[in-house]
């Protein structure tokens, strides 16, 4: 898709300030006529931001909704860890974005969001300004590394794939290549994106190893005391299948790493690698602390943990840069997504909307076949105003678990891009 | 209303016109809402291709069969009981009559078996969504005599027109409406929310390969083989 609206000419993108409130390439923000109808924009197209734009449109077809993505396609993060361990293809996790505009008639801006203008309502963009009456900010993640020069070099040497695109293909080129030797995983503090995703990752490289035979050991240095869910399953499926061949590290802090002479030091010694995979610890994407919705220190945006509205009314954070009840992952994400659709268009047709169910459910392979699961119902104690978890897990391996992850990803898939 | 609104309705009158008179005036006024559809009425057989009779269908034991299209799979099951007729309540306001079980015991139901959530439905190879009888509870809910969706923990109720229990759906499975003639069962319509559209978008790849083309996937059918599902589907998976 090339820089522009799909499906807008560049004459109606400049000179429609009646439509868009935007203005020419000179960034000069000007709103010449009144538009008749609200506008919806969402930044971000990732399962939040995805989720959100086609529910808006769903539930209110002729609502104006701006979806603003700088990447050119979709890539789901969920899965990922099957391609780099070549379980699946990588086609199957990507979805073109002209579905949601030919499908549901979303404006796709295919552009880098420059910066946010919260008191005058706009977002700037390189195309120039657009105007929202209803903002949806579902950026995701940035890797939280400025303190930690370090981490910043490896980010290009070793990928943490963490991010969906580049850093997966030359990741998995990294583990196709690999021959044998040491490989070193790192697993940050919490909160991060998904909490099982670098468990299943080591339990997957380690599975591969096994099955080609190579002469190989993983060192898998956490920095908590155990995996941070289904943590028995994870246990079990390391100490019964890999124990021969990995080493898990626990409590341990990443204190430097020499991408050169490729060893990683940390509070439990130095590791040297022939490949790593070096997950950084996380934050909320940058464009949210320039927006100024983060405040000094803080690393997730703050919302109002009931409609995921930020201190801003009618801007909306969602999805892993906020700082929720919900894990950081692309269920949760999704869900949001849905509910603050409905908030918006019960707001834009001036109705109330009832309180949400809200579960989650998580998958994580622990082999080449078999996976384990959880599931956490939440509800909302109005005398305690707190989510009450109820928490069920799953950690006996299984392949018929590892059918319904699938399940579970494609049902998502076929729910926004089908 | 235009020529095709009237040949629907008239064949909806068609249909219903055969059931009691009851339901036929329920059936007229669902219509407004496009709460009830009728199809070909299709015979339900054995295996061997003779009509399939009450004592055939054993108490909760999950049944397949394919209606109103080719590639539209439904779950016929006993409850063993006498299920009344119920009002079912949709997120979006709406609602619709639902007429219960049929039998002489009033137990028999019919549902689509393609999830309200994110369709996901018996194939050959994998059953994600199915019935647990009252002495099987599902392993992850707890919950027994519901139909469960391992996808995403989708649960609904057989006994109330198919409606939401728990979990992500946001509509009940569609209803099939059963007829008995004689000691025979015939399927007559679809009531409530169906996802064909959804179905038919989503898996037109899966259905072409199935099937030989999406338009031998979407004929209607008036005759359904009734199976057991687990003769149907290689691997029926429960959570
Ligand atoms: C290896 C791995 C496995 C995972 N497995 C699972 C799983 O099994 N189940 C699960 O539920 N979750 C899983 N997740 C987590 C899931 O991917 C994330 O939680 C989810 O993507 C969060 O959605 P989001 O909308 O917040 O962010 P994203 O999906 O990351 O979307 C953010 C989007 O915003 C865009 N963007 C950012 N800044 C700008 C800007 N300035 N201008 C324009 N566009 C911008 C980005 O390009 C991106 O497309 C996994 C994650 C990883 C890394
Ligand atoms: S598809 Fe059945 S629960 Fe989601």
């Amino acid at each position: 898709m090339s820089k522009q609206w799909s499906g807008v000419n560049r004459r109606e993108l400049i000179g429609g300030a009646v439509a868009f409130g935007l203005t020419a390439p000179l960034m000069v923000y000007a709103r010449t006529q009144k538009r008749q109808k609200a506008q919806v924009v969402i930044v971000g197209g990732g399962y939040g931001g995805v989720t959100t734009a086609k529910y808006l449109k769903k539930e209110n077809p002729n609502l104006d909704v701006v979806l603003i993505e700088e990447r050119p396609f979709f890539m789901s993060c969920p899965m990922s860890n099957h391609f780099l361990t070549g379980l699946m293809e990588l086609t199957p996790l990507c979805f073109s974005y002209n579905v949601l505009e030919v499908k549901h008639g979303i404006r796709v801006l295919n552009d880098k969001v420059l910066g946010v203008e919260l008191d005058k309502k706009v977002v700037r963009t390189s195309s120039g300004y657009i105007a929202y009456d209803y903002l949806v900010l579902s950026p995701g993640i940035d890797y939280d590394v400025e303190d930690k020069p370090f981490y910043k070099e490896s980010l290009v040497y070793n990928p943490p794939a963490f991010k969906p695109g580049s850093e997966h293909i030359y990741l998995k080129r990294l583990i196709e290549d690999f021959e044998g030797g040491d490989i070193v995983i790192t697993v940050p503090p919490p909160p991060y994106r998904c909490p099982p995703a670098p468990y299943e990752r080591a339990a997957l490289i380690a599975s591969m190893i096994k099955k080609n035979n190579l002469k190989a050991h993983i060192y898998f240095i956490d920095a908590n005391e155990r995996p941070i869910i289904n943590s028995e399953g994870f246990l079990s499926a390391y100490y019964d299948l890999y124990k021969d061949i990995a080493t898990y590290i626990t409590s341990a802090q990443v204190r430097d790493i020499d991408v050169h002479k490729r060893v990683v030091k940390t509070s439990h010694g130095d590791f040297k690698y022939d490949l790593a995979n070096i997950i950084p610890p996380m934050k909320a994407s940058g464009l949210l602390e320039d927006a100024g919705l983060l405040r000094k220190g803080q690393k997730w945006v703050e919302v109002n943990p009931l409609t995921f509205e930020s201190s801003v009314k009618n801007v909306f954070v969602i999805g892993d840069a906020c700082q929720s009840y919900l894990p950081k992952s692309g269920y949760a994400a999704h869900s949001e997504g849905k509910m603050v659709a409905k908030i918006i268009n019960a707001r834009i047709k001036g109705k109330e909307v009832k309180e949400e169910y809200l579960q989650m459910i998580c998958y994580a392979m622990v082999s080449d076949k078999e996976a384990i699961m959880t599931e956490t119902a939440f509800r909302y104690d109005t005398v305690s105003k707190r989510f009450v978890p109820t928490h069920r897990e799953d950690n006996q391996r299984k392949e018929s678990t590892a059918k319904r992850y699938e399940e579970w990803a494609r049902g998502l898939w076929r729910d926004l891009f089908g | 209303m235009d020529r095709r609104d009237f040949i629907k309705t008239c064949g909806t009158v068609a249909v219903v016109s055969m059931l009691n008179r009851d339901f036929f005036s329920q059936a007229l006024a669902q219509q407004k809402d496009g709460m009830f559809q009728a199809y070909k009425k299709a015979l339900l057989v054995k295996q061997d291709g003779s009509p399939l009779k009450e004592e055939d269908i054993k108490p909760h034991v999950n049944y397949i069969f394919f209606y109103p299209h080719t590639a539209t799979p439904c779950y016929l099951l006993n409850l063993g009981e006498s299920i009344p007729p119920a009002e079912i309540k949709l997120k979006d306001g709406k609602s619709y009559k639902w007429g219960g079980g049929v039998g002489s015991k009033k137990s028999i139901v019919a549902y689509s078996a393609i999830c309200a959530h994110q369709w996901s439905y018996p194939t050959p190879q994998y059953s994600f969504i199915n019935y647990y009888p009252p002495d099987t509870p599902s392993e992850t809910t707890k919950k027994a005599g519901i139909i469960q969706c391992c996808a995403h923990l989708a649960l609904y109720d057989p006994k109330a027109g198919g409606s939401v229990i728990d979990g992500p759906a946001e509509f009940p499975l569609a209803s099939i409406v059963l007829q008995e003639e004689g000691g025979n069962f015939y399927a007559v319509g679809v009531l409530g929310k169906d996802q064909f559209q959804q179905f038919f978008d989503n898996y037109r790849t899966e259905l072409r390969q199935q099937y030989g083309s999406t338009a031998k996937a979407r004929e209607l059918v008036d005759k359904c083989i009734v199976m057991e599902v687990d003769k149907y589907v290689q691997a029926v998976v429960r959570c």
